[in-house]
């Protein structure tokens, strides 16, 4: 069976979805193709959905223990993981069952299959339900995404390896576990099966845990983490993990180990993610794949293929779902004929850890290495009134400014919801605001959100709950 | 005392030459005023000498490259030896630099050892460790995900030995010599790092690729080379710029162009570079009205080169990819080649071109040249028609003066010369060339032939000098000695006409009751008709071909 369609995205990710939704919004014929039964790809089914969920739980379990010391004690808390499971589980589908009926209602073709291109108009689809589909399409977008890494060796066929997947299958919550690779999804992970009771610890390769943000953030992180989790071990490696018996056994190396052999119950393995391309038929179109694997793609989301265009994980950069979305609205708007280009000046990056982080625009670290001169300035909430008030004052908002025109270049947050405080920084990032508009932005009080409004007080010279002499 | 010679300074505007020729190598001798490279600019090609003498050290240009005015051409050696030794030692100092050379060479080898340390044992067989190469940027290890050889096994060059997985990707690294594999120090599921030992191989007579230097490049190009075999990837080209188009996107979180969203789309639509548009806003944001107000300041610039007549409302077309069609080759025009196209499309797009033709009859005229062509020769000029018709230009252009003088269209003025230069379109196997010839008006026909005869050499030798090439007035583009009959040629601006000559033919001509075969010049004057009208350029030529047939007409109009 061979159907036209003017447009097929292969993917149904926040970056294919997206570009699907938009795409039929302009009136467009629309083909979604993705081996789900709904719509929303690793970000709704194992990824960012059912890992907030988790952390909210693990959030509150913490807040729980917390309370002891504002005079509220509660009990042990008595963990039901099939029901807990069953809540995580209703989240994912409430938000797919969500994207299927929209994408319903705008009358897009969902396949549910494996897409290869035939050529450069043509996808065939091994459809989930058996058969195959030829699907002849004026433009494509491609929006795979990616999967975990995966470190060889490893006894996976044990099942007591997990990648992100596994872990977020709740199938038991480990004695020990050990976290392999101290990036976002290995310290969110760790932080839930700590909250539900395991014993954590994350190794890293590199000398610090969340390489690449900035580091002053990152101690605050750490200096929490290092209270929840057993162990957080730095500039090591894993050598080697072996089962044995009902356990893994692990062996390290690198500095300061003391015990270069331990055994734990599982291990999760997050040593980053890889975009899916193989299978895709590529090579039948003119799409270049460059030597990291990932598509290349021009600042309108094209290909070297005219007809495709390719978004989301695939194209490399900052490898987020709302990187994705945005990415697809601007492929969609190249299709549809308008001059458009894929040139943000920030993208929020959030670890929705306790405290969270969050960073948007250029960071400290970026700034150093592309030696780019600016302005930092630090508001540490412990001179923060609501900071205070929710007990919560392990936190830091910065800014990055431009010392020439006090223009805000970047922001970053570490503290209880940075992740929603950051869509402030970015906003004046793309506005191209002056620390200067951001500090007369008249912002409620108590909130968290003040913390951005001092910090660009900072920046003018004085903020009125940070006493510090004058800087330049 | 210098020790470096830098691009002088070639002339206004000039700041970069093509260097055409190297003349020097290390190890020359060079003395003041040698000439040490020969470049070409925007108008000619230039002998540079040299400003400092001893022995040249290293070239920093060579030939084909460009280089900017002050960019150090050559380096000298500390010169020790000009004291040391007296001159007329040259030749055993020359024999003194051959073995200098030959302990460097051997030196080359030696350094190429320790990329295959094990090579001691003979130059002919000799084993070949395969080192991890690069991956990437801030990879410095990858694991081994699965080893493709094993011992004993035979290997071609580019044969994939191991499969490699870094944070990144997965990727295929190929052999980089043919071999047998003699041991492979890593298995399946190992961590390497860049740059250690993995494979070793027997490979009798290796040719290690390139020393050090290129070690990183080279096996990052093999990957990425593999990776297009595995991948059935098209040309390098794409890849390359598609790369750097990721790079860019990559780097956007740095300072870009204070402008909102909202503001860069607007510009984008309307086809403005958001980047050149400079902010009136606080920190200077850019505003909606900044960018309108530069759109329209540019359609200003732009209309104001309309009414200079620059064409406007032509899209521009893009090539398609020839290479679809067939093999190509690519090559940087020259600066003749760019000056030419450049200034002859400015001439043809801004001034309304009409072609006049006409025919002289030069029978007699060739009667006359063939009869004082010796005389000439012995003054060492050739009596061509050429050289006749420059006397007779000069002649003419006294009795039309509008065909001597140019247009100024911003003040709305003209320029009428009272010099008669004429300039003579030269082909050389660089290009098109056109030296002028100086104050025609007050020279003879035999000087004219003689100037002429040594301009055509200078053109051809590559001794022109801009001034040589400047002030012309009108020219004279002769194609008779190629063929053809009537063409039509551009207006050199700011001149205002242009005379081109095809080949003599005897046609029959109806005279006195019969026809008779006559020898027939064809002619070709274009003109710019914002000045010159369609009379007095039928005029014009017809008072050439006049001339031409009855010489006496130049003294006695003339």
């Amino acid at each position: 069976m061979s159907t036209k369609t003017q447009l097929a995205v292969i993917g149904g990710g926040p970056g294919g979805y997206v570009a699907a939704f938009v795409a039929a919004d302009r009136g467009m014929q629309v083909t979604l193709i993705d081996r789900n039964a709904n719509p929303g790809g690793v970000c709704l089914h194992i990824g960012c959905i059912p890992s907030k969920a988790l952390l909210h739980v693990a959030k509150l379990i913490r807040e729980t223990r917390e309370a002891e010391h504002w005079g509220v004690t509660f009990g042990k808390p008595k963990i039901d993981l099939d029901k807990l499971r069953e809540y995580k589980d209703s989240v994912v589908n409430k938000l797919t069952g969500g994207t299927a009926q929209l994408s319903k209602m705008r009358k897009i073709n969902y396949l549910r299959g494996t897409a290869a291109f035939v050529n450069s108009s043509t996808v065939k689809v091994d459809l989930v339900e058996g058969g195959t589909e030829e699907i002849n399409f004026e433009h494509a977008i491609l929006a795979t995404g990616s999967e975990p890494a995966r470190i060889p060796g490893l006894p996976y066929e044990s099942g007591k390896v997990w990648d992100s997947t596994g872990a977020l299958a709740l199938e038991t919550i480990p004695e020990k576990l050990l976290v392999i690779g101290g990036g976002y999804i290995g310290l969110e992970l760790g932080s839930v099966y700590s909250a539900l009771g395991s014993k954590v610890s994350v190794v890293e390769m590199m000398p610090g845990i969340l390489p690449g943000a900035d580091r002053d953030m990152v101690r605050v992180l750490q200096k929490s983490l290092e209270n929840s989790f057993e162990k957080i071990l730095v500039s090591t490696k894993v050598i080697s993990v072996t089962e044995s018996g009902k356990k893994l056994k692990v062996k390290f190396e690198g500095e300061g180990i003391s015990d270069n052999e331990q055994e734990f119950d599982r291990v999760l393995v997050s040593v980053g993610r890889k975009p899916v391309t193989k299978g895709l038929g590529l090579e039948n179109t003119k799409v270049v794949v460059n030597e990291k694997g990932f598509v290349s793609v021009d600042d309108k989301c094209q290909t070297d293929d005219q007809s495709i265009y390719a978004i989301g994980d695939i194209v490399g950069g900052a490898m987020l779902a709302h990187k994705a979305s945005a990415e697809g609205k601007v492929a969609v708007e190249a299709i549809a004929g308008h001059k458009v280009a894929f040139e943000p000046n920030a993208i929020p990056a959030v670890v929705f850890t306790d405290p969270e982080l969050a960073w948007t625009g250029l960071s400290e670290t970026e700034a150093k290495e592309k030696g780019i001169n600016v302005e930092v300035t630090r508001f540490p909430w412990t001179a923060g009134s609501r900071a205070v008030t929710i007990d919560r004052t392990d936190g830091l908002t910065k800014l990055i400014v431009d010392p020439e025109t006090n223009r805000v270049l970047g922001m970053g947050v570490v503290g209880a919801g940075a992740g929603e405080l950051i869509a402030e920084g970015t906003l004046a990032v793309e506005m191209a605001a002056l620390a200067e508009d951001v500090a007369k932005t008249i912002h409620p009080h108590p909130t968290l959100s003040e913390t951005v409004m001092e910090s660009a007080e900072l920046a003018l010279g004085s903020s009125p709950h940070l006493f510090r002499p004058k800087r330049k | 005392m210098a020790n470096e010679f830098k691009l002088p300074e070639l002339g206004e505007n000039i700041t970069t030459a093509d260097i055409v020729k190297v003349l020097i190598k290390p190890g020359d001798k060079v003395e003041i005023d040698q000439a040490v490279v020969e470049i070409e600019t925007d108008k000619a090609n230039v002998e540079v000498p040299s400003e400092i003498s001893g022995t040249v050290k290293e070239v920093m240009v060579k030939e084909g490259s460009k280089a900017n005015v002050g960019d150090v051409i050559f380096t000298l050696e500390q010169d020790i030896s000009d004291e040391k030794k007296p001159a007329e030692k040259k030749e055993p100092e020359a024999e003194l630099k051959e073995p200098e050379k030959k302990t460097e060479k051997v030196e080359k080898v030696v350094k190429t050892e320790p990329v295959k340390p094990s090579a001691k044992e003979s130059i002919t067989t000799s084993t070949y460790e395969f080192k991890l190469p690069e991956l990437g940027e801030n990879i410095t290890t990858a694991q081994i995900t699965k080893v493709l050889v094993k011992k004993g096994e035979k290997v071609k060059k580019d044969d994939v030995l191991i499969e490699i997985e870094t944070d990144k990707a997965t990727v295929e690294v190929p052999s980089e010599v043919d071999g047998t594999v003699k041991e492979v120090k890593i298995k399946d599921g190992d961590t390497a790092n860049v740059g250690e030992v993995i494979i070793i191989f027997d490979a009798p007579g290796i040719v290690i690729p390139e020393p050090k230097k290129e070690a990183p490049t080279q096996p990052k190009q093999q990957i990425s080379e593999q990776a297009r075999k595995e991948l059935a990837r098209t040309l390098k080209e794409n890849e390359g710029t598609s790369e750097k188009k990721r790079i860019s996107r990559a780097d956007l979180s740095g300072k870009t162009a204070p402008a909102a969203p909202s503001v860069r789309r607007f510009a984008r639509e309307i086809g403005i570079d958001i980047h050149q548009v400079s902010g009136t806003g606080p920190g200077g944001r850019i505003s909606v009205d900044d960018v309108k107000a530069f759109s329209k300041n540019l359609n200003q610039k732009i209309s104001q080169a309309a009414s200079a007549g620059v064409p406007i409302g032509i899209n521009k077309e893009s090539l398609p990819d020839f290479s679809k069609y067939g093999e190509v080759e690519i090559k940087q025009m020259t600066n003749i080649r760019r000056k030419t196209a450049e200034h002859l499309s400015y001439a043809w797009s801004t001034i309304p071109h009409v072609t006049q033709f006409d025919k002289a009859d030069i029978t007699e005229l060739e009667k006359l040249r063939k009869q004082y062509s010796k005389q000439v020769e012995a003054a060492g000029g050739k009596l061509t028609v050429t050289a006749i018709l420059l006397k007779i230009l000069a002649s003419a252009l006294k009795v039309f003066p509008q065909f001597n003088s140019s247009i100024d269209m911003d003040k709305k003025e003209i320029i009428y010369k009272k010099y008669y230069n004429i300039g003579i379109a030269v082909d050389t196997d660089r290009g098109l060339l056109v030296p002028v010839v100086r104050d025609v008006d007050k020279k003879n026909i035999i000087q004219l032939s003689v100037e002429l005869s040594e301009i055509s050499v200078k053109a051809r030798d590559k001794k022109l000098t801009i001034e040589d090439m400047q002030g012309g007035n009108f020219s004279i583009s002769n194609l008779g000695g190629i063929g053809g009959t009537y063409f039509t040629p551009i207006v050199n601006s700011p001149e205002v006409a242009i005379l081109g000559v095809s080949r003599g033919s005897y046609e029959q001509v109806y005279k006195d009751g019969q026809f008779i075969p006559r020898m027939i010049l064809p002619l070709s004057l274009s003109y710019d008709h914002r000045i010159i009208d369609g009379a007095d350029a039928a005029r014009f030529i017809r008072w050439v071909c006049k001339a031409l047939e009855n010489p006496f007409l130049l003294s006695l109009e003339g």
